[in-house]
């Protein structure tokens, strides 16, 4: 790593400080919270995709002994508010959600009833005796279903299926089509998953009779946001709602909205004034939770003769699912903004459409936007494979070089302090792009087919506030801390994120210490409980390390200015100007040589807190510091990812030879975290592109509930990465962080598709839809094989 | 149903006495009625390993065992590894960020624990087999993978090998 | 996800054993190593009013050699399956494809008697069972049967096993000297069922002898499908290039899988076919004595 010697504490290794106790059994997640008393709640679904509530019977549950209650929607509709989903946004339609449907189901899993029981067990027994009549409806179960003029309504509120329709076009793309060398015209489809956060959603509440307060703990990404949701929900003041969020077995995007189990749950935990707790079971969290992706693309790109791209076409669909906890553009939005990525395209036009349909609602998993990046470099080989042209050159002649940056897309975006030639070049020249090519040549003779895929990202990482105005979503991109010293000079701090996993007592402690100067051993960073933590946004895209990090880095730096003033008045100082804390002891520049002054940060702690009266002027007692930071409109990372596989054309069964990725994330807080962070993402994205998919049959049924059937990755299946490291700080965040964790994921499943898509090109074949299964690709190839056997009898 | 029955079980060498219907899970037992929480539930169908346990030194399900079966048997969990301090799994995932949200950890220790008893000297393909029964969603297994080549070399070396 | 409630029984016997599984007939359930009986009871796709617990028939876990036979009781899990020594000498495709199921956890807990009435048309066990003429060992209050596993399999997950009754050992014929063995399976994931599953035994034809070749897939029907190939491979030289390819595509051919959403039948044929050459060619490797 090119290390960047102005930090003491950002950019070292360290090992995490939490790991101690997850490696010894003694993490805290939310089942291992005991809360005496507390009921267990089991929710009765729906076995049909759409089907009218004609009655609920449940006088055979709530006689059986161990059973507390049986609650239904028209319950909860009288403890609850219906969420409302309105922004002001152009071809949106304004949506609704009740706490629990009161009158039609509208997907296989969706919740019917509730029982409230002793043990989790009874509660099932109970369960299973609740009758529910239903009148069941046609299901809607594609976009094209959905958007098919005599389709069933899944929400009866809306005119149509089309529950969010919207254009946009910049340049001239008609002008530039006709002007064209070559239309180039491609398709992706990226299938419908799950995140599979390991430990799946579940919260236990408790209400306070007395002081009229509701404590809820969840494994939470955004605990505040939350925190508002669940008051305005119950009709209940912020300051009578605690949200505890404790270690997360993952989240992964999952667990951002307030679903409509977990208000449920807390709506029944006051009304019995008795705590409540619900753990969603693994076929629960596969079926009901939240689903994500499931989107097609088509581009059209109008091309010059050596393959620059003139002007380029997209239209987006998405199949949203059923419910909207998310405004439906949400997702799509981002695809639509940045697809264009690395690449320098002015003209640009596009049609986005979502569907309601009568699946699980969709929501952000890992890169909302994760189709993106293989939209774009898969158009870039759609052009290379019609105009016989190297991929890589087609790459090279349309990327952005460093100076045309900064960048203004055409959508308005503008990329700064990104890299993307340098990550391609690094990356090409260590997979040794020429002497793959000779191999592959020669492997193709002995009947093997290997393929090399390129992919080159540009990530979206930390949403500033100045994004979600110009999107016209209500809400902030900023992230707020706090920092305190304490009397003895250790340091408390905190800040609006809810961790799942990301490390963040160890990296964020890490900000705190390079801009106090104490080593980060000596910081603790507190997230998750909203009464002790900061008013934030939480955890979401990749925002942790820039809005969070720089909110506590940028806080520490004030809490330092006041420990400096302090120092230099106990040491007979003018000004604290040359001054300097590092590693908790106070130095002074003398002769252009830092040296110690033998006052270390617990003096100075001592001074505030124990003998106020001889602070200088101007200081008050106490040190303790808060901070709000609204980062830039849109942070970006870069990287290029290549990935050699091999298909057996046999089975279609495909192998990963080779990954490699070269990434410039900016400044990294801890390059251990960051790693396991990249891992992590291509590893998630290769196991959707390759293995994971959610499958509905043609009634609505979901066929993928089990382990066995929804299919994630094991370490059979996956290979070690090899990650090149750049760091090109952004200029305008604090340290020059920029976020990262989410680019893994796109990479993943553009370089492996275009991969195979290498592969297969003697077989004039092309791979436009995931998961890759050998199912898939033997069709692929076996159609082909009877199209060549056709030629050669004609 | 069935009448709830006084077992004795069993657990990190110590004898405990609980009350159990026949259908509870040995996860459930071993994490409300003795407060061993560190094994995990992450799916009660046998696939994710999160709740792996060791039944007379091997590694299983705690899922897929009713509690009420392991009268006479010698049930280990996660909480007894680090008795004396980390042990060297352990110690090497931490060294080597074997581990996120370390939800699945414990029923990697406890598999690893057993394998590298039985095989000290593993190749990392088989490695790769015997962690393909545990399912992580954070990691992407690579650095568990080198984090038990890691232990498994150092414990070796403490075998005087 | 919780099973429903059921009474526990834990037998010392093998007689007490019966009794209890006579006594309750079809409300009752055996269990043993639990790994796939576990999941369908904790999804309620099982609910049995009375588990009986053969864990402690202690008996039943071993593995013994005769002359010509491998007895392996039916309380003997994978590991010790793939494992023993014994296996490993006298019926190398049974440990070899034992080592193949599940993962290392479930491996040390699924047992012989448990995969094979637990009968997924896909899984290792019978398959290896049916190939090799295994008899099964059934025993009742009214006494002992001998099914030879061609017959023990009825359908998809159902057995010739009556109320009462239950699996007590399998006898394995040993691999005649000189057999060449294989086994090959094709799934998505490690650990998985497979898609499809195929062993074959041969012995090369000594001069004027025909050669002797066994071969039984599993995954391309409701129970594992022993194939009887002997008119096709009547005066054919084994041996010869291109053979295996030409007995696989027959093979492939000769099969009708079953067609659904998740795995159309071309797809199972064709991984039926490479599955076939891999194993043939792999099988007359070992009987040349040649490691494949």
């Amino acid at each position: 790593m090119t290390e960047t010697s102005k930090f003491h504490y950002i950019g070292k290794p360290l090992p995490r400080k939490e790991d101690r106790r997850l490696v010894t059994g003694h993490g805290r997640y939310l089942d291992d919270i005991i809360v005496p008393g507390a009921l267990h709640a089991c929710f009765v679904r729906s076995p049909h995709a759409h089907a009218r509530i004609l009655g609920i019977s449940a006088e055979v549950a709530r006689e059986m002994t161990g059973v507390v209650g049986v609650f239904t929607g028209t319950d909860l509709a009288r403890w609850t508010n219906k969420l409302r989903l309105a922004p002001p946004i152009e071809g949106l339609h304004p949506t609704e959600i009740e706490t629990m449907p009161t009158d039609k189901v509208r997907f296989h899993g969706d919740p019917v009833a509730i029982v409230v029981a002793r043990d989790r067990y009874i509660a099932e027994d109970a369960a299973e005796c609740v009758a529910v009549d239903y009148d069941v409806l046609p299901p809607v179960t594609s976009i094209d279903t959905a958007f098919a003029p005599d389709a069933a309504l899944v929400d009866d509120s809306l005119p149509s299926n089309l529950v969010s329709h919207q254009t946009f076009s910049a340049g001239d793309v008609d002008a530039r089509r006709k002007e064209a060398h070559a239309v180039v015209e491609a398709s992706f489809y990226q299938h419908r998953q799950t995140h599979v956060p390991m430990e799946t959603r579940g919260c236990a509440v408790l209400w306070d009779p007395g002081r009229e307060h509701l404590t809820i703990h969840i494994g939470n990404q955004v605990p505040h946001p939350l925190r508002s949701q669940l008051a305005g929900r119950l009709n209940l003041s912020e300051s009578q709602v605690t949200v505890m969020s404790p270690d997360v077995g993952g989240g992964f995007g999952q667990k951002i909205a307030l679903y409509r189990e977990e208000l449920a749950i807390a709506a029944l935990a006051r009304h019995l004034k008795r705590p409540v707790r619900w753990r969603e079971d693994r076929a629960e969290n596969l079926m009901s939770a939240s689903h994500a992706r499931e989107n097609l693309c088509r581009t059209r790109a109008s091309v010059t003769e050596n393959g620059r791209i003139l002007g380029l076409e997209l239209e987006l669909a998405e199949d949203f699912g059923a419910y909207c906890f998310y405004p439906a553009n949400y997702m799509s939005r981002v695809v639509a903004m940045i697809v264009t990525g690395p690449y320098r395209i002015q003209d640009y036009a596009f049609e986005m459409k979502v569907a309601l349909t009568n699946k699980c609602g969709n929501g952000p998993m890992r890169a909302p936007m994760a189709i993106t990046s293989w939209v774009m470099d898969g158009t870039i080989d759609a052009i290379a494979r019609q105009l016989d042209l190297d991929p890589l050159e087609v790459r090279r002649i349309n990327m952005l070089r460093p100076a045309d940056l900064p960048y203004r897309m055409a959508t308005g975006e503008v990329l700064e302090d990104i890299t993307p030639s340098e990550t391609l070049e690094s990356a090409v020249n260590a997979i040794d792009y020429e002497a793959f090519r000779k191999r592959q040549r020669a492997l193709r003779d002995q009947g093997r087919y290997v393929g090399l895929g390129l992919c080159t990202v540009v990530e979206s990482t930390t949403y500033g506030s100045a994004f979600y105005k110009s999107a016209g979503i209500p809400g902030s991109g900023h992230e707020a801390a706090w920092v305190r010293i304490e009397p003895s000079g250790t340091v408390n701090a905190s800040v609006g994120l809810g961790g799942t996993g990301q490390g963040y007592e160890t990296a964020l402690s890490q900000t705190v210490a390079e801009g106090l100067g104490v080593d980060p051993s000596e910081v603790k960073i507190l997230t998750g409980n909203t009464d002790v933590a900061p008013y934030g946004m939480g955890s979401r895209g990749a925002r942790g390390g820039t809005a969070g990090g720089g909110a506590l880095f940028l806080c520490a730096r004030k809490a330092r200015g006041q420990v400096l003033q302090i120092a230099a008045n106990k040491l007979g100082l003018n000004t604290s100007d040359d001054m300097r804390l590092l590693d908790g002891q106070v130095e002074r520049l003398i002769n252009g040589e830092w040296t110690a002054t033998g006052l270390t940060l617990a003096d100075v702690a001592r001074n505030a807190y124990l003998d106020p009266t001889s602070l200088p002027e101007g200081i008050t007692p106490g040190l303790d510091f808060s901070l709000t930071y609204d980062p830039p409109p849109m942070t970006y990372s870069n990287s290029t990812h290549a990935c050699e596989v091999e298909v057996d054309v046999r089975t279609g069964a495909l192998t990963i030879l080779r990954y490699l990725v070269s990434e410039d994330c900016g400044t990294v807080i801890n390059p251990v975290v960051v790693r396991g962070q990249q891992q992590g993402a291509i590893a998630m994205g290769l196991s959707g592109a390759l293995l994971e998919e959610v499958i509905y049959d043609e009634t609505g049924q979901n066929l993928t509930a089990t382990f066995a059937d929804y299919m994630v990755a094991t370490a059979c299946e996956l290979p070690n990465f090899e990650i090149l490291h750049h760091h090109t700080p952004n200029s305008r965040t604090p340290a020059g962080i920029k976020g990262m964790a989410e680019g893994g994921v796109m990479g993943a499943i553009g370089a492996v598709t275009n991969a195979v898509n290498d592969a297969l090109a003697p077989f004039g074949t092309v791979a436009d839809r995931q998961p890759l299964s050998p199912q898939y690709l033997r069709s692929l190839l076996r159609d082909r094989g009877a199209a060549a056997r056709q030629n050669e009898q004609e | 149903m069935s009448e709830a029955r006084l077992i004795s079980l069993t657990v990190n060498g110590e004898t405990r006495e609980t009350l159990v219907e026949p259908r509870r899970l040995l996860s459930d037992v071993l994490r409300e009625d003795f407060a061993l929480t560190g094994t995990h539930v992450g799916c009660e169908h046998g696939v994710c390993g999160a709740c792996t346990v060791l039944i007379d030194e091997k590694p299983a399900r705690a899922c897929l065992t009713y509690a009420i079966q392991m009268e006479g048997h010698e049930i280990t969990t996660i909480e007894a590894v680090s008795d004396a301090g980390l042990s060297p799994l352990q110690r090497a995932l931490h060294e080597e960020h074997g581990l996120q949200c370390g939800f699945c950890t414990p029923g990697i220790v406890m598999t690893f624990e057993a394998f590298l008893r039985d095989t000290p000297d593993p190749g990392e393909e088989e490695v790769r087999d015997v962690l393909s029964g545990n399912l992580c969603r954070c990691t992407g297994y690579q650095n568990i993978v080198s984090a038990v080549m890691k232990a498994a070399a150092e414990m070796r070396e403490a075998a005087g090998d | 996800m919780k099973p429903a409630s059921f009474d526990y029984h834990r037998p010392q016997t093998i007689e007490a054993a019966l009794d209890l599984l006579a006594r309750y007939g079809e409300a009752a359930k055996p269990i043993a190593g639990g790994q796939s009986l576990g999941p369908m009871l904790n999804m309620r796709l099982a609910r049995p009013e009375h588990l009986v617990d053969l864990n402690d028939l202690v008996e039943l876990d071993y593995v013994r050699e005769t002359d010509t036979e491998l007895e392996i009781g039916a309380l003997t899990r994978h590991h010790r399956v793939a494992n023993a020594v014994e296996v490993g000498r006298s019926h190398p495709l049974l440990a070899s494809a034992a080592s193949t199921i599940g993962h290392y956890p479930i491996r040390q807990r699924g047992t012989l008697g448990g995969s094979l009435v637990h009968a997924d048309p896909a899984a290792q066990l019978p398959l290896i069972a049916v190939l090799g003429n295994a008899k099964i060992i059934v025993r009742g209050q009214s006494g002992t049967r001998e099914i030879e596993a061609g017959d023990f399999f009825k359908s998809v997950m159902t057995v010739d096993l009556r109320y009462g009754e239950m699996v007590i050992a399998v006898r394995f014929p040993k691999l005649l000297p000189g057999t060449g063995w294989a086994f090959d399976m094709f799934s998505r994931r490690r650990g998985d069922f497979a898609i499809v599953a195929v062993a074959a035994t041969l012995r090369l034809g000594d001069e004027g002898h025909q050669p002797v070749i066994e071969m039984a897939l599993g995954g391309v029907d409701a129970v594992p499908l022993r194939l009887d190939l002997g008119d096709w491979f009547e005066n054919r030289d084994i041996t010869a290039a291109g053979w295996t390819r030409e007995a696989a595509a027959h093979v492939a051919a000769t099969i009708s899988p079953e067609d659904n959403k998740m795995v159309p039948a071309d797809f199972r044929r064709e991984i039926a076919d490479m599955l076939c050459e891999n194993v043939l060619t792999a099988a007359i490797a070992r009987a040349r004595g040649e490691t494949p």
